[in-house]
C-alpha cells in the first residue's frame, strides 16, 4: 500500500478517536478563554504543540510573570509519553527518507500509534500514523476555535466531572493493546501494579512514570529472552 | 494580564519540547534496534506509561469514575467500539456523580 492510500487509511480509520479529542479540544478552548489567553494564543498554542495534555498543563501555571521554566518541565513531564511513543514505531518508518520522518514525527500521536499495530502488515506505518494526525489535528483545531468561541455557553457547568475523561480514553487505547498484543500481557500488567505500589508510597509523578516503565521494560526483556532461548 | 511576547516565548518553547519528545524517542530507538528481540520491548513501552497513568487514576477515583472506567473496559472488551465506551463513560461521569458519589 502507497504512503498516500496508507495516509488516507489512517484519516479515515481514526474517527473514533476524532470524536474524543474534539471534546477535549473544546475543554482545552474554554480553559484557555476563562484564564485569559487571547483566542489567537490559544490557537497557535493547540496547532503548534497539539498535545492535550502538555496544553492543559501549561494551563495550571499560565499567570503573569509567566514561569517559563515550570511551564516548560511540566510540558516536558508529561510528554514524555512521547518518548516512547517514538522509540515504539523505531521498526515502523522504514523505507522513508530522513528528512520525511523528521518532519512527519510532528504529527505522532498516541491512538495513531496504538491503532497502527492493528493494521496488515502492507499498511505503510508513516503514512498512516500522518494521516491519523492529520485528522486528530483538524479535530483538535476546529474545537479549540469551537471552545473558544463558546465559552459563555458553558459558565454555568461545573466541566470538573469530565476530568476522568483523560484516563478513560486512555483505557479505550489500552484495551487495544490488550486485545491486540501477540505477547502475553504481562509488563503491562506488571506496570500497572508497580505504578500502584508507588503512588501508594506517595511517590511523585514522574518517578511513577520511570518506575512503572523500567518495570515493564525488563518484563518485556525476560519474556524475550525467554522466546529466544 | 501576560505580554503578548512572553506568551509567544512560552508557545515557541513548548511546540519545541514536545516535538523533541516525538522526535527523541525515535531516534533513541533507531540506536537500539540492532539489538535482537528489541523491537517486541519497544512496542511494550507505550503501554507500560498507559499504565502509569491509568493505575493511580482508577485507585485515587470516585465511585462515579470506577464505575465509568469499568463500563469503559467492558464496553470495549465486548465491542472494540472506542465512541460508545467513551460516550458511555462521559455520560457515567456527567450524570451518575450526583448519584454515585457521597455529597
Amino acid at each position: 500500500m502507497t504512503t498516500w492510500d496508507s495516509a488516507l487509511l489512517g484519516i479515515r480509520t481514526s474517527g473514533d478517536y476524532f470524536l474524543s479529542t474534539f471534546i477535549f479540544g473544546v475543554m482545552f478552548g474554554i480553559a484557555a478563554a476563562a484564564i485569559g489567553i487571547e483566542g489567537w494564543h490559544a490557537m497557535l498554542m493547540s496547532a503548534s504543540t497539539f498535545t492535550a495534555s502538555g496544553q492543559f498543563a501549561a494551563l495550571e501555571f499560565w499567570q503573569a510573570p509567566l514561569p517559563l521554566g515550570t511551564i516548560a518541565l511540566s510540558v516536558f513531564l508529561v510528554s514524555t509519553r512521547n518518548l516512547l511513543l517514538g522509540m515504539a514505531m523505531t521498526h515502523h518508518f522504514d523505507g522513508h527518507s530522513l528528512r520525511r520522518r523528521i518532519v512527519w514525527l510532528f504529527l505522532l500521536n498516541d491512538p495513531g500509534v496504538v491503532n497502527s499495530f492493528r493494521q496488515e502488515p502492507e499498511v505503510d506505518r508513516l503514512g498512516y500514523v500522518t494521516g491519523y494526525g492529520v485528522s486528530m489535528m483538524t479535530s483538535w483545531l476546529c474545537s479549540t476555535f469551537i471552545g473558544l468561541k463558546t465559552t459563555h455557553l458553558f459558565a454555568a457547568l461545573d466541566l470538573g466531572a469530565v476530568d476522568f475523561a483523560g484516563p478513560l480514553v486512555m483505557a479505550t487505547m489500552m484495551m487495544l493493546f490488550f486485545k491486540g498484543s501477540k505477547s502475553p500481557p504481562t509488563p503491562w500488567i506488571l506496570s500497572g501494579v508497580v505504578a500502584l505500589i508507588l503512588f501508594e508510597l506517595g511517590s511523585a509523578n514522574y518517578l511513577i512514570l520511570l518506575g512503572s516503565v523500567a518495570t515493564g521494560m525488563v518484563t518485556a526483556i525476560v519474556q524475550v529472552r525467554h522466546a529466544y532461548g | 494580564m501576560v505580554d503578548p511576547q512572553t506568551t509567544l516565548i512560552a508557545i515557541a518553547m513548548m511546540a519545541l519540547i514536545v516535538y523533541l519528545t516525538r522526535m527523541t524517542g525515535y531516534f533513541i530507538g533507531l540506536q537500539l534496534r540492532h539489538i535482537r528481540g528489541i523491537q517486541t520491548v519497544l512496542e511494550a513501552l507505550p503501554g507500560c506509561a498507559f499504565m502509569a497513568i491509568l493505575a493511580p487514576a482508577i485507585r485515587q477515583g470516585s465511585l462515579s469514575e470506577i464505575v465509568a472506567m469499568a463500563c469503559v473496559i467492558l464496553i470495549m472488551w465486548r465491542s472494540n467500539n472506542v465512541v460508545i465506551a467513551t460516550s458511555v463513560g462521559m455520560a457515567v461521569l456527567l450524570f451518575g456523580g450526583s448519584y454515585l458519589d457521597p455529597i
